[in-house]
């Protein structure tokens, strides 16, 4: 029953394959989705790797529930299977922001805005995302910005866990989108900012901190010059 | 052979260069002799500070140092048999270790490299690490794991420098297991007959659940792992082979895992073992298994160079020598506690010894 499941599962169109998991594409009851698996890692125990599995799928559906409830643009969790570490998720149809930044898309202030809010709103709720790049938002037809990749989103309230998100939306415009990186960071930070009002400042000083730490090694190399 | 950035002294050296390191950033004092042409390793001489009970304190192992330094030095010119005018640099190794103990080392390679008249070449410990990993396996353009007892490191090559992609937030998976030993009275001494006393403990052990597993990113964290082992050891100390077993098995998973992300993202197909846990079987059998679903090679080093020596900063600092890198004037051959790989230019990279 289960290994027919997981057959299935893996005979869907690859979407993507990162060290964590599989992203296929599918319908699940009609509607459009994501299914996301986590292998087995045979290097593991297999109880601890079977553990880790559950785990982690869980606090990835917990956390996607508790940002759809809230109304943040996440995709809606539709089925969750921890024992075989798979989670069902609406697929959202749209172009990652990177490549609409890529290809010189107007209003990139007003998108690094919504992306700013949408971080803010999550850390609102007490969730981190973990890895919100610009690969992780999504632009529809009808022009709304979602944010997606659960994979590494915890809840914490922790000053660190949130300022780390805000570095690395800023590490990734430095790196893929050095000529708009100003701009997008500042516009990025302005919506952060307008959602978590007096929040906002000790969050937004602890991801400069960060950057000047050294633990994030390009960025030490241009603002600290020997 | 090698003529451009190679000083005048070598001339007399059949056209090879030869390089003399010394290593003494942590337990072993080390000295190599590393020649430009084949057998390139021509000595490798070294002697390890094993404390009778407890950790490494740093002033004792800089007395042990002291000690030993010139039997080290006049074992290796004798293994190498070449004559101390056929050298042609004296690399050192300056950091990142400890204080006292890369005082030493600083103290002989000055000395060494005044009274020879040939220049001083500064070592990134953790690069010579890599580099000789490099050299050994074949394996050119890896992502490179290094754990050591001081170090647990996650570094690749991107633009002109080793990055590190990820690293412990704590402490090192080899200071973790040694602890651990220690407060258990597995050890010391922590390795016998080639085993280390955990892995030894850990042959009868089965997996425990309840102890936590910190992947955060691209880093790991091993002292609330640490903590939980020690605190399941007092109140139960007859499952000592399954806390072994599952502290080892966390510990090289978590490991490997930030490995694994880190191959995923920079998208390379070659991955390496370095530092003293490399001769770690178990660790080497799991990072074997993790690259095959990559289409990645792994290869390991061969015990005897994966812990600390004098090879491989000499083998190092004759890359550096080599491509006009790395000379420092003796005056000047400050130590760094904290030098981190990536503040570092690799311009020969991804060659090594060797490559034409």
């Amino acid at each position: 029953m289960i290994s027919q499941f997981l057959e299935f599962v893996s005979s869907l169109d690859l979407l993507a394959r990162g060290a964590e998991s599989e992203l296929r594409k599918g319908h699940y009851y009609g509607v459009p989705a994501v299914y996301k698996l986590r292998r087995r890692k045979e290097y593991m125990d297999p109880s601890l790797d079977s553990d880790l599995r559950r785990a982690r799928t869980l606090k990835e559906a917990k956390v996607l529930s508790v940002a759809s409830r809230a109304n943040i643009p996440v995709p809606l969790l539709l089925a969750v299977y921890p024992s075989i570490g798979l989670l069902v998720m609406q697929y959202i149809e749209g172009e990652r922001l990177k490549e609409a930044l890529d290809r010189g898309v107007s209003g990139h202030c007003d998108l690094a805005r919504r992306a700013g809010a949408i971080l803010g709103m999550l850390h609102e709720h007490g969730i981190s995302h973990g890895d919100p790049t610009t690969s992780n938002y999504i632009i529809t037809d009808s022009g709304d910005l979602y944010i997606i990749d659960f994979g590494l989103a915890d809840f914490t309230s922790e000053i660190e866990d949130l300022a780390v998100d805000i570095h690395l939306f800023r590490r990734a415009v430095s790196s893929s989108h050095a000529r708009l990186a100003e701009d997008l960071a500042r516009c990025f930070i302005e919506g952060y900012s307008s959602v978590r009002g007096e929040k906002a400042r000790p969050v937004i000083e602890r991801a400069e901190e960060i950057m000047l730490r050294g633990r994030y090694v390009e960025e030490r190399r241009t603002v600290w010059k020997p | 052979m090698v003529s451009a950035a190679t000083p005048s002294s070598s001339a007399r050296n059949r056209g090879s260069t030869v390089v003399l390191g010394i290593e003494s950033t942590a337990h072993t004092f080390g000295v190599g002799i590393v020649s430009s042409a084949p057998p390139y390793i021509l000595a490798d001489a070294r002697r390890q500070y094993i404390p009778k009970e407890g950790g490494i304190l740093p002033r004792e192992v800089a007395q042990f140092f002291s000690r030993v330094a010139g039997d080290v030095l006049r074992e290796a010119l004798s293994q190498a048999g070449v004559d101390p005018r056929d050298i042609s640099g004296v690399a050192v190794a300056l950091g990142p270790g400890m204080g006292p103990a890369l005082r030493v080392g600083a103290t002989v390679a000055r000395a060494l490299s005044s009274r020879l008249g040939v220049p001083l070449i500064a070592v990134n410990h953790a690069i010579a690490h890599i580099e000789i990993a490099r050299f050994l396996t074949g394996l050119r353009d890896p992502v490179v794991l290094y754990v050591s007892g001081g170090n647990t490191t996650v570094m690749s090559y991107s633009a002109g420098r080793y990055r590190v992609f990820g690293e412990t937030l704590d402490i090192s998976l080899g200071n973790m297991l040694d602890t651990f030993a220690r407060e258990t009275g597995l050890g010391p001494p922590y390795v016998v007959s080639g085993k280390h006393v955990v892995d030894i403990c850990a042959e009868k052990g089965e997996f425990m659940r309840g102890f936590p597993y910190v992947v955060k990113g691209q880093d790991v964290s091993y002292s609330g792992l640490l903590t939980a082992a020690l605190r399941a050891y007092k109140r139960n100390p007859e499952s000592l082979p399954n806390i072994c077993y599952t502290l080892r098995e966390i510990g090289f998973s978590s490991s490997v895992e930030v490995t694994e992300r880190c191959l995923a993202h920079v998208g390379k197909h070659e991955v390496i073992l370095t530092g003293g846990v490399a001769a770690n079987d178990e660790l080497n059998r799991k990072l074997s298994i993790m690259v095959r679903p990559h289409n990645a090679r792994f290869r390991r080093i061969p015990k005897k160079y994966a812990g600390d020596n004098g090879v491989m900063i000499a083998l190092t600092g004759l890359l550096e020598l080599l491509h006009g890198v790395g000379i420092v004037e003796p005056e000047r051959a400050f130590i760094r506690q904290r030098w981190r790989p990536d503040r570092v230019d690799v311009p020969w990279y991804p060659k090594t010894l060797g490559d034409v």
